[in-house]
């Protein structure tokens, strides 16, 4: 009977919750909240985040945290292909669409940060990981780039002036910040952000949990949980 | 046999949810009542507001033409019923009307209204049975519109103020 249970709880969390989470980062994280009529704004992931997404696909199939040869196989039941393809596809736009979230709008920093982005995702490629450091690194990531984003930059470009904007005023007197334009948003745009990175590493998180063992449950067949051997 | 059913109830419920996070990015609504009017058109469910409607033709009959719109434009949100973006772009027409010149900003704000009915009533012609008005197509009301839009030699002759507005 509890065998039973757990194996139910576990597909409604791979085929309902963890779909549904990884949508649900895919649908804010390219909300931003207009600060002057405090309208909706939705930004389409740009082309950037698609190759950062990939790359950090690439590196989640690397750490263990998707094991693509437990998840699709000739062995399975089609059905439960065609659900971990969608899963797969679910985590690949809610990757894009965190990214989306992090990065400024436009201008120079969006390069930047991007360039960033880039940098470290691609060193990263070639270090050694396992689920539990790979998920420690993306936190790490994503929470420096949400305070760089929503803390620093906002502050700077805050329309009644933030406190780094009085920083920046005193130490770049003289110096054009044209080049750092940056659209400014409402305030719950960064309420909103945390909420969604949050959303997205619990995603993740469960993911390494419960996903990984999950074939096994449905197809009867034997597979060493990541649980066991990563996240302990 | 129910990991089957929750699979497949899962991937129903999770595309359709994607395919509404789609949609939101398609339409790019920017109030939560913008995204009920969206849906109400998707749904094919939407209607405009009777009420305002007739109070924005009181406003226009009574010749205060951007009262009029904005009771029309609160009517019809969406921009979706080709009988009110007829009656705005009108309005323009009317107010922009001169005998001595047209307001050509107007003229051109009512063409593009007029080319709105004109493509929500593409199935059939759009005839406006209103005994106030003098023009009840909307293809007549583009011509005259843009006609006014148009400059020639007509433009300096000097009994063009004995034309009559429609």
């Amino acid at each position: 009977m509890t065998q039973t249970n757990r194996s139910r709880n576990r597909t409604l969390v791979d085929f309902v919750v963890l779909p549904f989470l990884f949508l649900t980062v895919a649908l804010l994280g390219g909300l931003r909240i207009g600060a002057e009529n405090g309208t909706f704004i939705f930004i389409a992931p740009p082309l950037v985040t698609l190759l950062l997404a990939t790359l950090l696909m690439l590196l989640l199939v690397r750490g263990g945290l998707v094991r693509l040869h437990h998840w699709i196989g000739s062995d399975f039941p089609p059905l439960t292909n065609v659900a971990h393809i969608w899963m797969f596809i679910t985590v690949f736009f809610a990757s894009a669409q965190a990214f989306n979230s992090v990065l400024p709008e436009r201008g120079l920093l969006h390069w930047l940060f991007s360039f960033f982005f880039l940098w470290t995702l691609w060193n990263n490629q070639f270090s050694s990981f396992d689920a539990r450091r790979l998920l420690r690194s993306l936190a790490i990531l994503f929470g420096t780039a949400f305070v760089l984003k929503y803390m620093l930059l906002a502050s700077l470009y805050s329309p009644d002036g933030g406190w780094l904007k009085r920083v920046a005023g005193t130490v770049l007197q003289g110096v054009a910040l044209g080049t750092l334009d940056a659209p400014t948003f409402a305030a719950v745009t960064g309420y909103i952000a945390f909420f969604t990175l949050a959303l997205y590493v619990a995603g993740l998180i469960l993911l390494g949990f419960a996903v990984n063992d999950e074939t096994a449950v449905v197809t009867g067949l034997s597979v060493r949980p990541v649980g066991d051997e990563h996240l302990d | 046999m129910q990991s089957k059913i929750i699979q497949l109830a899962g991937l129903g419920f999770t595309i359709a949810y994607a395919a509404f996070i789609v949609w939101i990015y398609a339409t790019e609504p920017r109030t939560f009542k913008e995204v009920t009017t969206t849906a109400e058109v998707a749904a094919g469910t939407y209607e405009i507001n009777q009420e305002k409607f007739n109070s924005a033709l009181n406003f226009f009959r009574r010749e205060q033409f951007r009262a009029a719109r904005v009771e029309w434009q609160q009517a019809d949100p969406a921009q979706r019923d080709a009988r009110t973006q007829f009656y705005i772009a009108y309005s323009f027409y009317r107010e922009g009307w001169g005998r001595l010149y047209f307001d050509q900003e107007l003229f051109k704000q009512g063409v593009e209204a007029v080319n709105r009915a004109i493509d929500l009533s593409a199935a059939s012609t759009l005839t406006i049975d209103d005994p106030d008005l003098h023009m009840h197509t909307a293809a007549e009301l583009k011509a005259e519109l843009e006609q006014g839009l148009e400059r020639n030699w007509s433009d300096v002759n000097p009994l063009k103020i004995l034309r009559t507005r429609k």
